[in-house]
């Protein structure tokens, strides 16, 4: 069950409606640790000091910012904390808009807005009227040291809430070169009714489950195979005593024979995973044929 | 998992029950297999770079072909460094009976060796041609070419030798041990013999990869004697329905099969492979030592 993240409410005029914050969105990244290769051990993090190279505990870091190079302002946590307005708690909805008004590249982040049981009703409500008005609600709130601005939308009964990145923050068109040239540049109609038929030729209902992640799959699929083929990558170095040593015959014995009597008990056993037709194509019954070849050889 | 010492060496072993072949041939056979063949196969191996193909879920899963030996090898598998147009590579020194079984543990099934030593990567010590049959045809279409093909070299005052490919066709090797060789020559060489029993037999052999033309017929593949191929070892088993091996054969049984009109006369499996060494001894020695010198043709 996911967890919430956030709690505190949702206030407009003089409506205050308790809500918590859970993630819309759980990305499926493959996260891998490091080992060193000569060991097979974990590598692990170490803060140290950038002068003297000895480990600095953590309880003896504060945020420093750069003012010019090696002038740093320290800042204590207690001194961010007292400007984070936590006691607000609110998500205060600013105005409504329509959704279409809202670019996706002001988009962040994605959570769902779930209320507290006491809150089921003004919740429900505020959903349905933004449901029927077809509007969505632009709020400010904070979380963690960051104002957020954000775009409350309803979505299948549920208030979905996407963090949204502020104008100053979207870099402009403009200043990339290449898109500043396009102004000059004119199309031929003949051009744009071809282009567009191909647009429509592969027009379609947009089906997200379409799409995969496919690399992933690939990475997770090599993860697989390497956990499968015994070849782990590297085997954390065994503790001493770890399994006793053996001859080599000694160990391999039991399970050859083992397997010759498998096969003697199911002479067939290639027919049990359906490989018969392969089998049976490559072994002709002319065994005595090749007798008779060796002793001439 | 269980750690064996072999020759002072410490190796673990795991999955020794999993079946890696349909018929029930499981790893620790593959393992006891390459053990028994060891003193045999190794100085096939020792000084060549390998290409490994492995099939850690058995030879009816995914494979693997791998060059570089991995960085999690044991501190005593040594590498090869071989540096070519396409970069570097290193190469997995397979020189010892562990060594050895460690590639085995590994299921790299089939190990499929240069041309040339690693040492000397553009000097052939051999020329290969490799007969592969497109269907119908089958190895006793590939023993009939053989045959022609041992006959041709012969008359340039040539000795060849015959195994199989543990698959479906046969392979043909001229030993030279002879420096100093290119791949210009020995693949020119190989090619031009390949045309030659192209135009005499035109309804049995081709010599040109293209598949729709291979069908009924033998493809004399003489591309294989290049710096970036590699050819299944001799005793190397093979990913087939049955631990198939590929078996040195004496012309005898080149001929045996030939008559028999029956593939089964030289397809040998690992067991039957060990019995034959105890009975010949290593037919493929010949291919190390069996100095010759490659003529200039036309």
């Amino acid at each position: 069950m996911p967890r919430a993240i956030w709690s505190g409410s949702i206030s407009f005029g003089l409506v205050n409606i308790p809500i918590k914050l859970y993630n819309a969105v759980s990305r499926k990244n493959v996260s891998f640790h490091q080992i060193d290769t000569r060991s097979g051990s974990r590598v692990k993090m170490q803060r140290v000091s950038a002068t003297d190279g000895s480990e600095v505990p953590y309880d003896a870091i504060v945020k420093g910012y750069e003012l010019s190079p090696d002038r740093y302002v320290t800042i204590s946590p207690e001194e961010l904390d007292a400007l984070d307005p936590e006691a607000t708690r609110t998500i205060d909805i600013e105005e409504f808009i329509s959704l279409s008004d809202i670019d996706p590249v002001f988009f962040d982040t994605a959570y769902y807005v779930a209320p507290v049981k006491a809150a089921v009703k003004p919740y429900k409500l505020l959903e349905e009227a933004m449901e029927q008005e077809g509007k969505v609600a632009i709020a400010r709130f904070v979380m963690r040291t960051k104002q957020y601005l954000a775009a409350v939308r309803p979505k299948n009964g549920a208030l979905v809430m996407s963090t949204m990145v502020y104008a100053d923050e979207v870099v402009p068109a403009e200043d990339v070169p290449e898109l500043s040239d396009l102004d000059g540049v004119t199309v031929s109609d003949r051009e744009l009714a071809m282009a567009k038929q191909l647009v429509e030729s592969l027009s379609t209902d947009f089906e997200p489950e379409k799409f995969r992640d496919t690399y992933r799959d690939q990475v997770l699929e090599l993860i697989d195979r390497k956990a499968a083929g015994e070849e782990t990558v590297l085997e954390a170095p065994a503790p001493a005593d770890e399994g006793k040593v053996v001859d080599l015959m000694a160990a391999l014995e039991a399970s050859v024979k083992e397997a010759r009597e498998a096969r003697k008990r199911h002479p067939t056993g290639a027919e049990e995973d359906g490989a018969e037709a392969e089998v049976a194509e490559a072994k002709p019954k002319k065994k005595p044929a090749k007798r008779a070849a060796k002793k001439s050889a | 998992v269980t750690v064996v010492d072999i020759d002072g060496r410490s190796l673990k072993l795991s999955n020794l029950d999993k079946v890696l072949y349909p018929t029930g041939f499981t790893k620790a056979e593959v393992i006891d297999y390459y053990a028994k063949v060891a003193p045999t196969i190794l100085p096939h191996l020792s000084d060549r770079a390998i290409t490994r193909r492995r099939f850690p879920n058995g030879v009816e899963g995914q494979t693997f072909y791998e060059k570089n030996c991995p960085k999690h090898r044991p501190d005593w598998v040594d590498v090869f460094r071989v540096t070519g147009e396409d970069g570097t590579i290193d190469f997995c020194k397979i020189d010892s009976l562990p060594a050895l079984l460690w590639l085995a543990n590994l299921a790299a099934l089939e190990l499929h060796t240069s041309m040339a030593r690693a040492v000397d990567p553009d000097t052939p010590t051999m020329v290969v041609f490799d007969l592969d049959p497109g269907l119908p045809a089958d190895l006793v279409d590939c023993c009939e070419v053989a045959l022609w093909l041992r006959h041709v070299l012969g008359s340039l005052g040539l000795e060849c030798a015959a195994k199989t490919s543990g698959s479906k066709g046969l392979q043909v090797y001229l030993p030279l041990n002879t420096g100093p060789m290119t791949y210009e020559r020995t693949a020119g060489f190989s090619r031009t013999l390949a045309q030659v029993m192209e135009q005499q037999h035109p309804d049995r052999c081709v010599s040109v990869q293209r598949k729709e033309l291979r069908v009924g017929k033998v493809l004399i593949d003489w591309s294989q004697n290049s710096r970036h191929k590699t050819t299944v070892c001799a005793y190397s088993l093979r990913a087939r329905p049955r631990p198939t091996v590929s078996t040195p054969v004496t012309w005898d049984e080149v001929e045996a099969c030939l008559d028999a009109r029956d593939a089964e006369v030289i397809t040998f499996e690992a067991p039957e492979v060990l019995d034959r060494i105890a009975e010949h001894g290593d037919l493929w020695l010949p291919t190390l030592t069996l100095e010759q010198h490659l003529p200039e043709l036309g």
